[in-house]
């Protein structure tokens, strides 16, 4: 591989990584609500989670290009305000991938709480912890090989992304070109031997963390 | 979990901040995917003697017009497409006294490079012997819009459109043809350049086929303007023309424009 | 104990549970025939479960009011709870199963205590997943004691728990109700068990109380529905 594959390479999973991070907090929080309790709009707030497993990326591109473009609200606040562009940088291949990769984390951390029984943490309240202590010392550490697999097939879906991250990071070589961006142009421009040097790199990425992800979720079925 | 992904993020947090700081300005270039190889070699040469980082956005035209009506930090929009550049400047979103059509091209009929199909004009297309014929999609694509317009010229759009197979964009097509999955195909000359796996059966006139134009334009939101133009004026100078004729652009415009 | 439950309604599947009674004895027995509603009724004292009507009180605490839109969550109202399969703790060993409950350290003591009148010393270092059945059945008894309950709800703690071993259990209750003199309120199925127990027992049917009183008339009364 060459300096710049390297480093493309380097950038989309550094990207994935932090894209993990990102979703963490609200991935648990609206899982646990899922999981565990029902309020009206239940069923909204799961579909709408789940919708950008099923939209066009594309489409989810689109809407955050126009939810982050400086013609909207919100994109005016953040350029001017806080001095932040998304569109066209790092931010805007993080939201991407942040966002479509969050339904598959909440789905599958919603299934991981679901399996904790609700008799163990009913005991861990009457043993006088806390909601909070309850989920730190109970329902996390078992949940955690669920959320471990759902977070690496979350990362694996984040390596991937291509259709939002192409609408609002743009196809920015050295900036914002994700492994999957290159793949593509390097297809447009006829370099399949590259092209099937990323591929490759792709490949072993993703099998290496789905197959954790497979063994951690078949592991925890026994 | 933690243990694996914090390296990680170290990793791609540093690329992110060691990527070239110290530059005086970032010029955010739109640039239509197929004049990806081109457009590299001239931001690189551009880079050797200025200050200014050039960043190539590389991707389909409409979708690069579509960034920048949501307002998309772009300084130079370079497109594959006149109606596209019409739109943006209907918004007043370009500015209207650097849009220049710099480049121009023409399309070419190939064909797998094994084939022995000959082709001497569009007529041919009739031929019991073609099956498959690969177009940019003829809606939205530029190429596959020129293509459609030229076979209409001469009446044959409607002879062969049942064996028309859209692609997403004319380098797909490209590759259809590379792969022998269709019997020819229609494209630009500088995408069948690049391929060694077709041969060119048939070459459009220049006088015949359909005006196949770039326009240039400085995005009219640019926060580098006099950056945006000094450029604009490098993208129209003769070492860059040069290099656009090398990779078999039709030059229209500035120094030395192709006869 | 005085464990107060006045007007209090929780609507079930298939009836309507209601209780409007007082407990005072040391140990109270819970019988009735399977699906009247007993486990409910424990989780509505533990504050498992929220009632529609009624008021719940412990001792001078109040725990519930429906009323006065009180209601005191589980961790703050000191009721252990053990229910039928024990529900221990996978992922601890069985000494931080029994210390879950102890507040900042301590109960060093306590669990020494506690673990000789349960017989289960030999298992701390253990994981639970070797346990037998008798032997989670102890450790879930003595991880509700370490937490000092004002109230300890037994729910048929003992069914999975083969019949000699039974026999060894009981003798183990009636020191916890001796030495460690915590209130109980005991559901279980064998009379002899609330009889060896209990100084006051009362009979659910279909969610409501059908009897209360001394165990040995409770008993002996014949269930109101087959």
């Amino acid at each position: 591989m060459t300096g710049d594959e390297t480093r493309i390479l380097g950038f989309t999973l550094g990207m994935a990584a932090l894209a993990m991070v990102a979703i963490l907090p609200p991935g648990l929080a609206l899982a646990w609500l899922l999981a565990r309790r029902s309020f009206p709009g239940k069923a909204v707030i799961e579909t709408l989670v789940a919708l950008p497993l099923v939209m066009p990326p594309v489409a989810t591109g689109l809407f955050l290009l126009r939810m982050f473009g400086r013609r909207s609200a919100l994109g005016r606040f953040v350029h001017d305000r806080l001095d932040l562009d998304v569109i066209f940088t790092w931010r805007g291949v993080l939201l991407a991938m942040a966002v479509m990769s969050l339904p598959l984390f909440v789905r599958s951390a919603r299934v991981a709480f679901e399996e904790v029984p609700l008799r163990l943490e009913q005991i861990a309240r009457t043993l006088g912890a806390g909601p909070a202590k309850t989920f730190v010392t109970i329902t996390l550490p078992l949940a955690a090989r669920g959320l471990t697999a759902g977070l690496l097939l979350a990362f694996a879906r984040a390596l991937g992304e291509f259709g939002a991250t192409i609408v609002v990071a743009g196809n920015i070589p050295g900036r914002t070109q994700t492994l999957a961006l290159a793949i593509y142009q390097l297809i447009q421009l006829g370099r399949d031997d590259a092209a099937l040097r990323f591929c490759l790199a792709a490949a072993v990425l993703a099998f290496v963390a789905l197959f954790i992800s497979e063994r951690l979720l078949r592991r925890r079925s026994t | 979990m933690k243990r694996i992904l914090l390296p990680l993020f170290l990793l791609g947090l540093g690329f992110t901040l060691l990527a070239p700081s110290a530059v005086a300005v970032e010029l955010n270039v739109s640039a239509a995917a197929s004049l990806t190889d081109a457009i590299q070699d001239i931001a690189h040469d551009y880079e050797a003697t200025s200050t200014d980082k050039i960043l190539l956005n590389l991707a389909a035209s409409s979708l690069l017009s579509r960034q920048i009506e949501e307002g998309a930090p772009a300084d130079l929009f370079l497109s594959a497409d006149e109606e596209k550049m019409d739109s943006l400047q209907k918004q007043r979103l370009i500015l209207v006294d650097t849009r220049q059509s710099v480049l121009g091209n023409t399309l070419v009929i190939v064909v797998p490079i094994e084939s022995r199909l000959k082709i001497s004009g569009p007529a041919d297309l009739e031929s019991p012997l073609i099956r498959a014929i690969a177009l940019a999609e003829p809606q939205t694509v530029p190429a596959g819009i020129y293509a459609k317009e030229y076979l209409k010229k001469f009446g044959m759009w409607s002879k062969v459109i049942d064996r028309v197979v859209p692609t997403e964009n004319v380098r797909t097509a490209l590759s259809a043809v590379e792969s022998g999955n269709v019997d020819l195909g229609i494209v630009y000359k500088t995408d069948a350049e690049i391929s060694k796996n077709v041969r060119v059966a048939y070459s459009v006139p220049l006088d015949v086929g359909p005006k196949i134009s770039y326009p240039f334009a400085v995005v009219a939101a640019s926060k580098h303007l006099a950056e945006a133009r000094k450029f604009f004026a490098y993208l129209t100078s003769k070492p860059a023309l040069d290099v656009f004729r090398r990779y078999g652009f039709l030059v229209l415009t500035g120094s030395g424009a192709t006869p | 104990m005085k464990l107060a439950l006045r007007g209090l309604r929780l609507p079930l599947p298939r009836f309507m549970l209601e209780a409007d009674v007082e407990l005072q004895g040391r140990v109270a027995g819970l019988f009735g025939p399977s699906g009247a509603g007993k486990t409910s009724l424990l989780e509505l004292i533990a504050g498992l479960r929220r009632p529609t009507a009624g008021t719940i009180r412990l001792e001078d605490r109040t725990l519930a009011d429906v009323a006065a839109r009180r209601f005191v969550p589980p961790e703050r109202r000191r009721i252990g709870y053990v229910p039928q399969d024990g529900a221990l703790f996978p992922h601890f060993s069985v000494r931080k199963n029994l210390l879950y409950g102890v507040k900042n350290g301590g109960g060093a003591e306590r669990l020494a205590e506690i673990a000789a009148v349960l017989e289960i010393e030999p298992l701390l270092d253990r994981g639970i997943a070797g346990l037998s059945g008798g032997e989670r059945q102890r450790v879930a008894l003595g991880r509700a004691l370490l937490a000092s309950p004002a109230l300890l709800l037994l729910d048929e703690p003992f069914a999975g728990v083969d019949h000699p071993l039974r026999g060894r259990i009981l003798p183990v209750l009636a020191r916890i109700r001796d030495e460690l003199r915590v209130p109980m309120l005991y559901v279980s199925h064998e009379p002899e068990e609330i009889l060896a127990l209990c100084d006051e027992a009362l009979r659910l049917d279909q969610g409501r109380i059908v009897a209360h009183g001394a165990p040995a008339e409770i008993l002996a009364e014949p269930p109101v529905s087959p």
